[in-house]
């Protein structure tokens, strides 16, 4: 193992919640609850026109007949939509800031903390950050240098703004409000997240990252991100979170669209790290995100890499819908599931063009009393003539108390398609870990060897931004509950 | 007519009416299909089904004049013919069978292996009128074909059969399941192996296209035990195949296997659940298909690993042939696992047949149709070269070939 490694591990080895801490700012919130009043409250303080408004009432009013989905492999308390504020913006960002010297101090020192120094980001990583503080985009960086390529970089308030053309197209033609109760009630109340548009022929020369970080007490985060590649374009975007620590659970239910026509490439990473609770299962993030990738186009393809290392409970299942002819959907995961987490996490593909392939890697680790679950669809519809998929699903067993499982459904109405699945669930190769140890690694520092190799697949599907970041980060998820 | 009002119209010609325990669950099973239904919607394993055949039937059921009969052929070999789901009391030094009993029925409703919501086996409960229990007898090796025939149109059977295999004993069991009239036969087996035992099971599916035919099997296996059953599965008419199997005692193991030949408009379903209970145990699921025309099979494969049950190994694989255009199948292989020193695995395909192959069969002079021949006799020939019962071997390969011959 080398150095910087055990560094790290040193590091945490306290194994506290290194973003746990909270910025007080003063919050302007509606009353708690959900109701027509309320959605009315954030489209007016978002400044949005009618068309939007409806949209969203609409949206509300469908989700007042739905129920939560059941088939997940988890159990949590009830959550009580009426108890949650649903907008939290800290004071005075009703204006923009143009730059960062008019951003709120104690803000940029909260980024500063999550090791996200704008400022330097600038010049030395090359990413333009559209920061989300809770709700409001505070600040966008490099906007100018994009705008030049005609890349369209914004948080979607901005874009219901000046683009209601594109609004008006896309959004929810991916995700229909009406999908499931979540994707219901993110399309009523969502207050802020991320909009991507890359003109025609354009490859994007940096990767678009956001950071979101939730903050107020009982506010859920509701993003909604939608990212439209036109023909011939690639994009490559990063999301990140963290979280501060508290006890009362946080909701989060997120909805991501991507949209890829003819030619198009869009590669969505994700390093998710919400505060999973404590060591007795209390407080943590309820995380449950609606990701959906439509390949509109033929020869599009969408990518989705995701490590999962936090939430109290993570339901996730980022898709792809398969409709032009050769178009492509991969998707990499790793799942790490600690203490008292839950995850029920996978994907779904859909093969409706001739031609279209897709792959799947998944890697799931348990330790802890956690309980990880992939849950994976993959269909093949009469039209798919040639189409092919590739799945595998590999889980790793640290101790006795936490639990492996995998769901796939693999529905085939094509003979001429071709489908392979695979999946093994085993502990830690005990040769291996004796060959490490007899070569003096300590226990814990050659499971974290191990599971790290474990991952790598995954891993090095990362842009590299990501991937130095991911690797200490599944080392120090396993801290603590190894031996 | 519903089941409602077949229940209470027939209530007194069904098995153990008398007894009240058992009619009031009964009862309560009558209140799960009218508050729950027939859900297809929340309840996967009724994918495919045409559901109004076993809601809207007509309960009917008779005691054939042809009475069954059991032959002892050779020492150890004995042939079973048993009709309409009944079967001749019979008793020597070797086995023993008898009626199912009282007792039988509580034994199997107190189980929870088998879901709750598993409305076919409820049915099965709630119309009981058939059934035998045959007891294998310590340190014995025996040999059983058992012939379940028919004998009129429009019969409903619900039967209920257990199978013991006390300790030490081995038994070799063939069932055959060749009906040409309209009836529905609504099978629960119930096998229990003692320690040290050992059951081969085979059974040979072979009905006409009216005939529906739903079978359930929940085996438990103790110490030491080994439980394999293999189906081979060519009806015509709908087939619903599903087996659980519990490993209870240390070392045990369960092989459940069946391959299964669709064509026109056939549907079937298959699903196998292992539990795994406790430590060292072993199990294997491993189901072929091979489907033509429009036919639509599913198939549910299930491991659970309880916690206390490590050094477990645990596999499932799942293959599928789609000939035709309109052909479909779904499968689940599920893990799940709550043990860590486990090796689990599944696999699941679904295709074409490799045109690679074909075309090297092709180029070496061989027709398309020939080609196919040979490639769908050859993906399930692991399963067909593995009986090592001559005659049965026979029977099932004559059985192939008519299926092959449809094949264009």
């Amino acid at each position: 193992m080398n150095s910087e490694t055990l560094n790290t591990l040193n590091t945490y080895s306290k194994n506290r919640y290194k973003y746990g801490f909270v910025t007080e700012i003063d919050d302007e919130k509606p009353k708690k609850g959900l109701n027509e009043d309320t959605i009315k409250f954030i489209s007016l303080k978002k400044n949005e026109p009618e068309w939007m408004l409806a949209w969203r009432l609409k949206a509300y009013s469908k989700w007042k007949k739905m129920k939560e989905p059941q088939w997940a492999n988890l159990s949590f308390p009830e959550i009580d939509y009426q108890d949650i504020y649903y907008y939290s913006a800290p004071k005075g960002f009703e204006k923009k800031p143009k730059d960062l010297s008019e951003v709120d101090p104690k803000l940029i020192e909260t980024y500063n903390k999550l090791g996200i120094p704008l400022e330097e980001q600038k010049v030395l990583a090359g990413v333009a950050v559209d920061v989300v503080f809770d709700s409001v985009s505070v600040a966008t960086t490099y906007k100018g240098e994009l705008e030049k390529l005609g890349i369209i970089f914004c948080s979607i308030g901005e874009a219901i703004q000046k683009h209601p053309d594109l609004i008006k197209k896309y959004l929810g033609s991916v995700i229909p409000a009406g999908d499931h109760s979540f994707s219901a009630l993110n399309s009523a109340v969502f207050t802020d997240g991320s909009f991507v548009y890359i003109p025609e022929g354009v490859k994007c020369p940096m990767e678009l990252s956001t950071y979101f970080r939730i903050n107020a007490e009982n506010t859920g985060q509701f993003e909604r991100t939608l990212i439209i590649a036109d023909k011939g374009s690639y994009v490559s975007y990063l999301e990140g979170c963290t979280a501060p620590k508290r006890d009362d659970n946080q909701l989060h239910a997120a909805n991501v669209e991507l949209i890829a026509l003819e030619d198009a490439e869009i590669k969505y990473s994700t390093v998710q790290n919400w505060y999973p609770g404590d060591e007795n299962g209390k407080g943590g993030i309820y995380n449950f995100v609606t990701k959906r990738g439509l390949c509109a186009g033929k020869n599009s393809k969408i990518s989705w890499t995701q490590v999962e290392t936090g939430s109290a409970i993570t339901w996730k299942y980022p898709s792809c819908i398969l409709k032009g002819d050769n178009s492509i959907g991969e998707f990499y995961s790793v799942a790490i599931t600690n203490n008292f987490q839950q995850a029920d996490t996978g994907t779904k593909m859909t093969h409706i063009g001739k031609n279209t392939k897709s792959k799947i890697i998944s890697k799931g680790i348990s330790l802890g009393k956690s309980q990880n679950t992939y849950r994976g669809e993959v269909s093949f519809l009469r039209k798919a003539d040639k189409a092919r998929n590739y799945t595998q699903c590999d889980s790793l067993l640290v101790g006795n108390n936490c639990g492996a499982h995998t769901v796939p459904y693999i529905d085939s109405k094509n003979n001429t398609a071709v489908i392979e699945h695979e999946a093994s669930t085993s502990k830690i190769n005990e040769d291996q870990l004796y060959y490490c140890r007899q070569r003096g690694l300590n226990h814990e520092e050659a499971v974290s060897l191990i599971v790290n190799g474990f991952c790598k697949q995954v891993l090095q599907e990362l842009p590299m931004e990501f991937a130095v970041e991911a690797q200490k980060l599944v080392s120090i998820s396993l801290e603590g509950s190894v031996g | 007519m519903n089941i409602q009002d077949n229940y209470q119209k027939n209530k007194k010609k069904i098995f153990f009416s008398e007894n009240k325990d058992i009619q009031t669950h009964r009862e309560k099973l009558i209140n799960i299909f009218e508050n729950d239904g027939f859900d297809k919607k929340n309840n996967e394993s009724l994918k495919n089904i045409n559901l109004k055949n076993f809601i809207d039937f007509k309960y009917r059921y008779l005691i054939s004049e042809e009475t069954s009969v059991i032959y002892n052929n050779q020492e150890n070999n004995y042939s079973i013919v048993s009709v309409n789901g009944q079967c001749l009391s019979f008793k020597d030094d070797k086995i023993e069978i008898t009626k199912i009993l009282d007792e039988d029925y509580n034994d199997f409703s107190k189980n929870d292996t088998i879901e709750n919501n598993d409305h076919f086996v409820n049915l099965n409960s709630l119309f009981l009128n058939s059934g035998f229990k045959i007891v294998i007898k310590k340190n014995n090796n025996i040999k059983i074909k058992i012939s379940n025939i028919i004998t009129d149109d429009d019969l409903t059977i619900f039967q209920k059969n257990n199978y013991i295999c006390e300790e030490g004993s081995s038994l070799n069991l063939i069932e055959e399941y060749e009906n040409k009239n309209n009836s529905t036969s609504n099978i629960l087996n119930v096998i229990k192996l003692e320690k040290n035992s050992q059951l081969n099971h085979f059974l040979i599916q072979d009905n006409s296209p009216n005939h529906n035919l739903i079978i359930t099997s929940h085996s438990s296996c103790k110490k030491d035990s080994k439980y394999t059953q293999k189906v081979y599965n060519f009806s015509e008419g709908y087939v619903r195949n599903f087996h659980y199997s519990e490993l209870i005692e240390a070392n045990s193991e369960a092989d459940l296997q069946g391959i299964f030949f669709l064509k026109d408009n056939n549907t079937c379903n298959n699903k196998t659940f292992v539990k795994h209970l406790a430590e060292d145990c072993k199990s294997n699921q491993v189901y072929k298909g091979i489907l033509n025309d429009s036919s639509k099979a599913t198939y549910f494969s299930n491991t659970h690993v309880d916690q206390v049950a490590q050094k477990t190994e645990g596999y499932q694989l799942s293959k599928g042939i789609l000939l035709s255009d309109n052909a479909s199948y779904f499968s689940k292989p599920e893990l799940k696992i709550y043990a860590d020193d486990v090796k689990c695995s599944h696999g699941s395909t679904i295709g074409p047949i490799d045109e690679n192959a074909i075309f090297y069969l092709r180029s070496r002079g061989m027709s398309k149709i020939a080609a196919t021949k040979i490639l769908i006799s050859s993906f399930i020939n692991e399963e067909l070269s593995s009986i090592d019962n001559e005659q049965m071997s026979e029977i099932i390969q004559k059985k192939l070939v008519r299926y092959l011959s449809k094949v264009k």
